[in-house]
């Protein structure tokens, strides 16, 4: 179906004739006429729009139209609508040339990289309160849930511990057992060119229980349980649950935040415990695999390597690396503002820096023990 | 024991977040055993003014004094109010009955077949008795209200506090909460502060009212609707209570 305006000149007088059908359908022929039609009317004062040859029009076609009756009328010419031989026509284009009162409100300017970093500065310190606020609460909160143990969720503390602790079994299981194939893998290329694969047992041992187990076990945690916890308490804020709480004179921090940062301390060391386990097994099934050590010897070989400095280093920090996480995902549940796409934001965030702590609290960690020569 | 002192005293309020004002030199009281109506059109602070009259957010200035507890953000123990919230916000991973019974744990000594017997006592008072342990997500939206006003209720508050108590809800329910509120209210000598701007809700249930103006920051006009509808001469206090657009109270005034 041809979509045109007609542009019928007398002097500084024209007649715009819309022809065949304006709806969504043909909204890029109808915009086309529309920019082709603005060229013809030149030197034009007095604008008529007659919509009889209109075979169909809907809002589409309608504001596009009104938005050239603006531009016209913009520029000093006179339009008028011939509105008695398509009425309806007429009013679906009125609607949409009504202008709002109200004022648009302020619409974010695009920022140039140089702003977004201003930005950034800027709202840096506001972040740091924050953090130091929820940090202060955290603190307050403990000698607070030894005088009130009512004001803590207690009861909700087994299913967390189900739901973080033998539910992430599987992965964190996989996940250790892997990282010990791999170890025994590497040692056995490595040490091997140097004929001193029985040493593999001790490489497995000492990278895995100081350093990869807890590692490993956290950032699985982080992953999975650091985004379900905040995007849990990051649901309950934007649909006013937390509010609800503290309108009955709850401390959301010590009823929601104390049982998850506690059932993280509590079943985090037990993932790490029984990851250690498997990466051992990992680590000889590697070996002896590709090598001539028999699975006895390998076993020996890693109960002489299993030393208290080892095992105790690793699981020393497995605490500290469960608390950073149900801190951070905690803090960044309750922090969320807005709605669904905020509740998706916060858990991003929230896994994101979950890991990159994990991560720094373990190389703080790993420095330590450099230093103090462990 | 006398009750002459208003059971809620707003003085000279500013609120906003940052340093953008929302609102400045909010005042007025509310009497003890009334019902009181912060009106106003959408995005005018009503349920913003809300959060700080129940102590959520702190005043940039001025002070807010409910008797007996003196300014809300300040308070620390036993919630001597109830609210309600637009959605209900009952916690989704319990039931009714487990909702409802969380203040009463929490600051009570009450424990078993009591709290059992008071948390039915709730439901049935706001007719749910027969939907205890039913999750949130099995019942409707005037369900969840009903439940979240017994809620507000567990503690005996002589004030509550309800946020669009009417929103979402079909005209029968809207009727139905109306008809509880006025109960509460009339039979209980709870004070009611209600935000809205359902307008049959708030000839049935109001005995006084402000109204919020986002242009002017602040209150616009004070009293009893009834009054405020016949006759207020401020065009935007004229147009909401009388459902009219601007452009028809100037056409009206050619």
């Amino acid at each position: 179906m041809t979509v045109a305006i007609r542009a019928e000149r007398e002097g500084d007088r024209a007649r715009l004739v819309p022809v065949g059908a304006f709806d969504v359908a043909h909204a890029p022929a109808v915009a086309k006429a529309v920019a082709h039609v603005s060229s013809d009317l030149e030197a034009c004062r007095s604008i008529d729009v007659d919509l009889t040859h209109l075979d169909r029009i809907d809002g589409a076609g309608a504001v596009l139209l009104a938005r050239l009756l603006d531009r016209l009328d913009a520029n000093g010419n006179r339009t008028r609508m011939v509105e008695d031989r398509n009425p309806e026509a007429a009013r679906l284009i009125t609607l949409y040339r009504q202008k709002r009162e109200e004022p648009p409100p302020a619409r974010a300017q695009t920022m140039s990289a140089l702003t977004r970093i201003g930005v950034v500065a800027a709202d840096l310190p506001i972040r740091i309160t924050d953090t130091l606020d929820f940090a202060g609460r955290c603190a307050a909160a403990l000698p607070k849930t030894v005088a009130s143990p009512r004001s803590v969720d207690w009861l909700s503390l087994p299913r967390l511990v189900q739901q973080i602790g033998a539910d992430a079994l599987p992965v964190t299981s996989a996940a250790n057992l892997l990282v010990g194939v791999i170890i025994g893998f590497l040692g056995v290329s490595q040490l091997g060119r140097f004929g001193a694969v029985a040493y593999v047992p001790e490489l497995v041992v000492v990278a895995h229980f100081r350093e990869l187990g807890p590692l490993v076990t956290a950032i699985v945690v982080a992953g999975r349980s650091g985004a379900g916890l905040a995007s849990e308490i990051a649901t309950m804020q934007v649909s006013e649950e937390i509010d609800a709480l503290r309108s009955m004179g709850f401390d959301p921090v010590r009823w929601l935040v104390v049982p998850r940062c506690v059932a993280l301390v509590l079943v985090v060391p037990l993932l790490t415990w029984v990851g250690d386990a498997l990466a051992l097994l990992g680590g000889l099934m590697a070996t002896v695999a590709t090598t001539d050590l028999t699975p006895r010897a390998y076993a020996l070989a890693t109960m002489d390597a299993i030393t208290v400095n080892h095992f105790a280093g690793g699981l020393i920090k497995s605490p500290f690396l469960a608390l950073a996480i149900g801190l951070i995902a905690c803090g960044q549940g309750l922090a969320t503002q807005g709605g669904a796409a905020a509740v998706g934001a916060r858990t991003t965030t929230a896994v994101v820096l979950a890991i990159f702590g994990v991560i720094v609290i373990n190389a703080l960690f790993t420095l330590l023990y450099v230093v103090m020569g462990i | 024991m006398s009750h002459s002192r208003p059971h809620i005293i707003v003085e000279d309020l500013r609120i906003g977040w940052g340093t953008r004002v929302l609102m400045e030199h909010v005042t007025f009281d509310i009497e003890r055993g009334t019902t009181f109506v912060i009106l106003g059109g959408s995005g005018s602070g009503k349920s913003t003014l809300l959060r700080y009259l129940i102590g959520l957010e702190q005043p940039m200035a001025g002070r807010i004094d409910i008797d007996g507890v003196g300014e809300p953000h300040r308070y620390e123990g036993v919630p001597p109010f109830g609210v309600l919230f637009q959605s209900g916000a009952l916690f989704s991973s319990m039931t009714l009955a487990d909702n409802l019974a969380l203040p009463l744990t929490r600051w009570t000594p009450i424990r078993g077949a009591t709290v059992r017997d008071l948390v039915q006592a709730k439901l049935d008072l706001v007719g749910l008795g027969a939907f205890a342990d039913h999750l949130p997500g099995e019942i409707s939206g005037g369900m969840k209200k009903r439940a979240g006003i017994a809620r507000a209720m567990m503690l005996e508050p002589s004030l509550l506090f309800f946020d669009e108590p009417s929103a979402g809800l079909d005209p029968i329910s809207a009727v139905e909460l109306d008809e509880l509120i006025i109960t509460l209210s009339r039979d209980l000598g709870i004070t009611v502060v209600i935000v809205t701007h359902e307008l049959p809700s708030i000839f049935l249930v109001a005995n006084s009212c402000i109204v919020l103006d986002k242009t002017a920051k602040g209150i616009v006009a004070r009293g009893d609707p009834r009054m405020l509808r016949d006759k207020s001469e401020i065009p935007f206090v004229h147009n909401f209570f009388t459902r009219s657009s601007p452009e028809a109270s100037v056409n009206q005034g050619r």
